[in-house]
């Protein structure tokens, strides 16, 4: 390998040079893997954390579900009927709120029954209890909202209290709140601007949550119930902007992931090419094609893998840098295997050029052509 | 101490219809400790028995003896570990490894032949000074002058100690007082080691330098 260290201080500049590009592709990946994970945690970590297998909406809504879907109550008491499923509705809404010390806060509204699988308990103070009662998310916390807080819901003139925090949730860019179902009703069926409340509210419900142990009876029970029950993972793409969010960055990854093997190979391509008087000097003077080839690749590795080190170093500190003001989430491992693969592609490029370096002809070494 | 034997070398070179005899039937002896002049016209076949002998080029027939071994008989392998261990080449041109200094490229055959590079650098600088190039040590391949380059690969080729050297055309790129200088330098080092060593040339100063000549 002492060869491949002359060969590397020898040519340093140009390995820097491919280095810093590696490193560049690789802080890229990183730093999109970053934003799609703390994007899609911000739009769906509320839908996550639902203990349910499956949502069942009303039929008429194909997307948009958690705003356009609305359940009757009578639906539920079919889906409770049903065996093997345990049901409990759920309330969804965004909307926005000021508490009686002036924090101006957005609120994606959760409307749970206290007690049911669906209730998130509390971390800090007390669980959902009763009506006008609200749970927020940690993040609501950070926002400054605290417990004790009276949040008043903006121009329909609600009234929450604010009793406990629950772990970090939010759907739609927007921090989770959990109430009663009768306080989210009146949230959601409110009219802004109404001097005096509705006198009866519609028993409605976005959609109802369920634990079911097989997937297979679900179908019969959507025909008899006139529901559209989907996987809650599927029940993400409802989530407002989570496709859009999802098809770019995956596909700036994808293209990250063509990109990084073809430029490494191009590298490695034109260095082959240049090398080759140099090549076949050293096939004459005896080194083996083996030995070259694990030259090469050790040349390649040495670069690729500086390269994504420093990368995914600079990923992080630019997770570290932006990561409170906005959603970027890079944990370690999620890290480790976007850089392995930035690393595995970008030698697969490196690997392409080999060829070149195996076939490099020793007897062009004679004569006084060179 | 090792001699060296071509026995009845035939070599035909090129594809299909280019495939041009270029070699037929050659014998030829090189003893240990002797510099063995390899003369002939252009195009007399000097290099290709040059590369036949340092186990660059398998002969289509005959024999390669250096010391008990075959050459010929070897496979791609084998004959490449005879090059990095047994035999020390100085090429007409293109000896010299891009954006390496002096030293390193002997360090470099030394990495090549599997010996421990890192600590042969003292060895180096000595068998650099050896050759004159006290004074160049550290300069890189492209800053050297062409007689300096022709030093360092005399070195080199000397360097691990090989059985056998061999040299083409030393002194085509030189002008006449280098070529003295360098004609005397390999008679005096190939004559110390004691390995046989085959110099093709033109020049009658290399030629009346050797201590044995063969003609094409
Ligand atoms: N790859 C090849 N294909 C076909 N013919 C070749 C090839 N290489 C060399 N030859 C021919 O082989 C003959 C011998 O070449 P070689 O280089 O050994 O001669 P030489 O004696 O060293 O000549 P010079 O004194 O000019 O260096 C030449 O006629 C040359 O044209
Ligand atoms: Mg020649």
């Amino acid at each position: 390998m002492y060869l491949a260290l002359l060969e590397l201080k020898a040519a340093r500049g140009r390995f820097l040079l491919m280095g810093c590009v590696v490193l560049l592709v690789a802080a890229l990946v990183g730093i999109v893997s970053g934003f799609t994970t703390g994007l899609g945690d911000d739009t769906v970590s509320a839908l996550r954390r639902l203990p349910a297998t499956h949502l069942a909406f009303s039929p008429d809504a194909k997307s948009d579900q958690f705003a356009r879907s609305l359940v009757p109550a009578d639906t539920l008491t079919g889906w409770q009927q049903r065996p093997g499923v345990r049901a409990t509705p759920l309330g969804v809404a965004i909307t926005r709120g000021t508490t009686d010390r002036h924090t101006e806060v957005d609120l994606a509204a959760f409307g749970v029954e206290p007690g049911s699988f669906l209730d998130p308990g509390a971390a800090e103070g007390q669980r959902l209890g009763g009506e006008d009662q609200l749970v927020i998310s940690r993040k609501l916390a950070d926002e400054g909202v605290a417990i004790g807080d009276t949040l008043t819901v903006d121009r329909l003139g609600i009234a929450l209290k604010v009793t406990g925090i629950t772990d970090r949730a939010s759907y739609g860019h927007v921090p989770a709140g959990y109430t009663t179902l009768g306080t989210w009703q009146r949230i959601r069926f409110t009219t802004p601007g109404a001097k005096t409340p509705a006198a009866e509210l519609p028993q409605q419900y976005s959609a109802i949550a369920l634990r079911a142990a097989s997937a297979a009876d679900l179908a019969a029970a959507d025909r008899e119930l006139g529901t559209r029950t989907v996987a809650l993972t599927d029940a993400y793409a409802a989530a407002p902007g989570y496709t859009g969010e999802r098809v770019t960055m995956t596909s700036i990854q994808f293209f990250l992931y063509l990109i990084a093997p073809l430029v490494v190979g191009a590298f490695f391509g034109v260095w082959t090419v240049q090398r080759q008087p140099e090549l076949a000097l050293l096939r004459a003077m005896g080194a083996s094609r083996r030995r070259l080839l694990g030259h090469t690749l050790a040349q390649a590795a040495a670069v690729v893998l500086g390269g994504t080190l420093a990368g995914a170093a600079l990923a992080s500190a630019v997770g570290l840098l932006v990561g409170a003001e906005v959603p970027f989430s890079l944990p370690a491992s999620t890290l480790t295997t976007t850089m392995g693969a930035v690393a595995l592609a970008a030698l697969a490029g490196a690997a392409l050029t080999l060829r070149r370096v195996a076939t490099a002809d020793p007897m062009t070494m004679l004569g006084a052509g060179r | 101490m090792t001699s060296l034997t071509l026995r009845g070398i035939t070599v035909s070179l090129g594809h299909g219809d280019a495939r041009t005899p270029v070699l037929r039937n050659v014998d030829a002896a090189c003893r240990p400790g002797v510099l063995t002049a390899l003369v002939g016209p252009s195009g007399s076949g000097k290099s290709t028995l040059l590369a036949v002998a340092g186990a660059l080029l398998r002969p289509d027939s005959g024999q390669v003896l250096l010391g008990g071994t075959d050459l010929a008989a070897l496979g791609d392998g084998e004959r490449a570990r005879a090059r990095r261990e047994r035999i020390g080449y100085m090429f007409q041109s293109g000896n010299l490894l891009g954006g390496l200094t002096a030293v390193e490229q002997l360090l470099a055959a030394a990495s090549v032949a599997g010996r421990p590079a890192g600590r042969l650098r003292a060895a180096a600088e000595a068998a650099l000074t050896e050759v004159g190039l006290g004074h160049r040590l550290r300069h890189r391949a492209d800053r050297l002058s062409g007689g300096e380059r022709q030093r360092v690969a005399l070195a080199r080729a000397l360097f691990l100690e090989p059985e056998l050297l061999l040299i083409d055309e030393p002194t085509a790129a030189v002008d006449r007082e280098q070529a003295g200088a360098l004609t005397e330098l390999i008679a005096r080092t190939a004559t110390a080691r004691g390995c046989a060593a085959l110099v093709a040339t033109h020049d009658p100063v290399v030629v009346d330098a050797a201590g044995a000549t063969i003609s094409m």
